[in-house]
């Protein structure tokens, strides 16, 4: 209990009520250098500033008490409310059930339709295995195949998501790691180096896929790459809604699929590629000339034999210049490249992994050389080939789950594939 | 006979054993006042330079430099004194500035006096590495003027300085046109120069005797003869690999330190001591493995490939991960002698903490290999 003689008196005082209306707030100023708050009720009596003293009355020789720097490099500060500081911290990164240190079970990188299935199944067999899946993107599921899809109907890119990885995760009891880049195996600790902290795991998987490459000289801010969900919705907004002269280089399956899908969405398109016609790997099965004749009704145009000398952006208007080594000379709104996949190869290297044009893996187990390291999807090669279609995942995702869950084998057989051409104006089966 | 017709391993061999005989030396004796009092230790450092120990990875008429062996002379003083083998990185570092300015005002007799240890240096570079990865803004503005420019602009907590020493430093050159590419440049900041004044720093938990000041510059001339890179971003993007790589000698040195300390408890307390997670075994295989991966990054400091940078990055992460893992496990192996205020296991914490918190620090390793990782596409 406090004497009553000593506690404050609680009756408004009217002058220093007055006082107080009349001056502007106490201001704070927090340091650019080294976060120090300068707070103007305060001041700063070890350098002589009494407290009270605006900050613009503090002479120009002041040095912060910190670090040293002089009044410039502060500015005025407002303190955030702590529940708008402790939002993020919320987010649905958090481990579902599982230890943040310490054994994260079966490491999965990658989460693309792959990883995703793969996590499913395991989940299927084993309820309780701890499962970590490590994504660079947001980790959410969308098929992939529907990218190009959904440049011809104008879909919104929110509307290509079937589940978001948050709820994906929740959904399957498992750790994601969304906006997570996988650095560094280390094989003899097993462990798993990334941006957010380092994971410890029994299996590790590599489901990371291939990389969209992009033809020397041309430079990665200027040429699009559409291989994953964010590409597409960034190449959605730049496009606008008005139709737009668009150059596609390359004029396999998807430069042809972006191309057709790009001039049903409205834009006027040049394809071009180094073969004389489109779907030149399937020429014997006549596939480039049934395509330029089904799409004479659109505004694509093709020219074979083509490879482009330089790409350059004008500062002035905006536009790309795209120069082809034969001299031609186009200008157009948007350039898109589509020139095959390449796969990744720092992690694999990391750990010494075997390489044959992607990571090399045992068809009977998709074991890697490495102990405790697995591959599938389109990382990986058998016997040097890679396989970069849908249909052989699922059969990748069986005989993997056997492996890690230590059930009868169910070996992978590489087949030659089936290669369906979702250009709607003919879509065509090639083998 | 002259030092310089020996052959390298043999030459490489001589400078370790004589920067070792240094460390475990003199240094060993003052490490308690460089710690405790703030005794900057110039004599030693002037020692290490004699002996080569911080230029090692710089160009000679020997050869070319050799940053392997460069990063374990800092590791062999480290292992001693953290916070020496910290200036023998900032040393190390301007000496790196000097010599690939390829400025010849400042890479003939300015480098030769530093190669000597007749002079010493630091590196302001922190703020501007955070500028460059996105963290902060320069601090320091320069305006062209006749001749050269005028810079000013206060940066805090630089280190290895004194009344008569240099560092290396970057400016933003403040233009009119608000859409101009941005333009910095890099120059030689010596001490001594009109509008340049040093300011005590307050109380750090390690390092104090690392000479650490507030470096306040008001209308300070740079011309052409103190010019290290105009523009500066294509200087920093060759030796950047070298500027990280080289601060993985202090994260070796201290986690090398740690795990001597827990090695020589074994004897009395190994019997308790094998209830804990880290054990000097187990931590000087991960630390071998390191090491050996930094000796290969060695071969190439100049590489600009983004793949090798993020490597670099990746181990000098690494490094400070572990360095701090081995100081505290140090710690519970030492138990209460290891907490005295006079043991250098207490000591070794903090510099853990140091390799950990120091530019690059952990976190801004992350989000730099994040930024790196991250695919480039149409604005």
């Amino acid at each position: 209990m406090i004497p009553s003689a000593l506690q404050p008196d609680a009756r408004p005082n009217p002058l220093g009520l007055a006082i107080e209306a009349l001056t502007p707030a106490w201001q704070t100023y927090i340091c650019h250098a080294c976060g120090y708050l300068y707070d103007e009720a305060l001041g700063d009596p070890d350098s002589g500033l009494p407290p009270g003293t605006r900050f613009a009355d503090i002479p120009d020789d002041w040095a912060c008490p910190l670090c040293g720097v002089t009044k410039s490099d502060f500015s005025p500060y407002t303190a955030p409310s702590p529940e708008h500081v402790r939002r993020p911290l919320s987010q649905p990164s958090a481990p579902q059930g599982l230890a943040r240190r310490g054994d994260a079970g079966i490491v999965i990188v990658g989460a693309g339709k792959a990883g995703w299935q793969l996590a499913e199944t395991l989940r299927q067999h084993d309820a309780d295995l701890p499962i970590t899946l490590v994504s660079a993107c947001a980790g959410d599921r969308y098929d992939k195949p529907l990218l190009s899809v959904a440049l011809a109907r104008h879909l919104p890119p929110e509307g290509l998501v079937k589940e978001s990885g948050p709820d994906a995760a929740r959904r399957l009891n498992l750790r994601l790691l969304p906006h997570t880049h996988a650095v560094r195996i280390c094989a003899e600790t097993q462990q798993l180096r990334t941006t957010r902290g380092n994971l410890r795991y029994r299996q590790l998987v590599l489901a990371h896929g291939a990389e969209a490459a992009l033809p020397a000289g041309l430079a990665p801010g200027l040429c699009w790459r559409i291989n994953h969900l964010a590409a597409y919705q960034r190449l959605r907004q730049a496009l606008g809604e008005s139709p737009r002269d668009v150059l596609v280089l390359g004029a396999g399956l998807i430069g042809c699929e972006l191309a057709n899908d790009l001039a049903l969405g409205g834009h006027r398109v040049r394809l071009l590629d180094t073969a004389s016609e489109p779907l030149a790997r399937w020429q014997t099965q006549a596939a480039g000339a049934q395509l330029l004749a089904a799409w004479q009704g659109l505004p694509i145009t093709f020219e074979g034999g083509q490879t482009v000398a330089s790409v350059t952006r004008s500062a002035a208007s905006g536009r790309y210049h795209v120069h082809t080594a034969g001299g031609q000379h186009h200008e157009v709104d948007q350039v898109v490249v589509a020139a095959g996949l390449h796969t990744p190869g720092r992690l694999a290297r990391s750990a010494g992994l075997q390489w044959r044009d992607g990571i090399a893996v045992d068809p009977a187990t998709l074991a890697t050389s490495q102990p405790g390291i697995h591959a599938l999807g389109d990382c990986i090669t058998v016997e040097g080939a890679a396989s970069r279609y849908i249909e052989p995942i699922a059969r990748q995702v069986s005989t993997l789950a056997a492996a890690l869950l230590g059930q009868a084998a169910m070996p992978y057989e590489a087949r030659p594939a089936l290669v369906r051409v979702k250009t709607s104006s003919l879509p065509l089966t090639l083998h | 006979m002259n030092p310089a017709d020996l052959p390298p391993e043999v030459r490489a061999g001589d400078l370790l054993a004589a920067t070792r005989a240094l460390a475990q030396g003199p240094l060993r004796e003052q490490v308690q006042a460089i710690d405790r009092e703030g005794l900057y230790p110039r004599a030693l450092l002037q020692a290490l330079a004699a002996a080569g120990a911080m230029s090692a990875h710089l160009d000679s008429e020997q050869g070319p430099g050799d940053y392997a062996l460069a990063i374990q002379a800092m590791a062999e003083v480290s292992r001693v004194c953290g916070a020496t083998g910290f200036m023998m990185w900032c040393q190390a570092v301007a000496g790196l500035y000097l010599q690939q300015s390829g400025q010849p005002a400042l890479s003939g007799e300015v480098l030769a006096a530093h190669v000597s240890g007749e002079r010493l240096g630091g590196t302001a570079l922190s703020n501007p590495m955070k500028s460059f990865a996105q963290i902060e803004s320069l601090l320091l503005k320069a305006t062209p003027v006749p001749g050269g420019y005028r810079v000013s602009g206060t940066l805090p907590w630089v280190s290895n300085l004194g009344p008569d020493h240099y560092c290396g430093a970057i400016a933003a050159v403040q233009t009119e046109d608000a859409a101009a590419a941005p333009h910095e440049i890099m120059f030689l900041l010596r001490c001594d120069a009109p509008g340049v004044t040093l300011r005590e720093c307050p109380s750090f938990s390690g390092m104090e005797g690392t000479a650490t000041y507030a470096l306040r510059v008001k209308d300070l001339f740079v011309g052409e003869s103190e010019l290290m890179a105009d523009p500066a971003r294509p200087f920093i993007a060759r030796i950047r690999a070298a500027f990280v790589m080289l601060q993985c000698g202090m994260a070796v040195g201290i986690t090398q330190g740690a795990i001597d300390s827990m090695w020589e408890v074994e004897p009395q307390l190994g019997h308790v001591n094998q209830y804990l997670e880290d054990r000097p075994d187990a931590l000087q295989a991960e630390l071998d493995g390191l090491s050996q991966r930094v000796m290969q990054l060695a071969r190439t400091p100049y590489d600009t490939d983004k793949d090798f940078f993020i490597d670099v990055l990746d181990a000098r992460a690494h490094g400070a991960e572990l360095c701090l893992r081995a100081a505290q496990s140090a710690l519970m192996h030492q138990g209460a002698r290891g907490y005295l205020m006079s043991s250098e296991v207490q000591r070794r914490v903090r510099e853990s903490h140091f390799v950990a918190i120091v530019t690059p620090a952990i976190k801004h390793l992350r989000k730099e290999i994040a930024r790196l990782s991250a695919e480039e596409l149409p604005a």
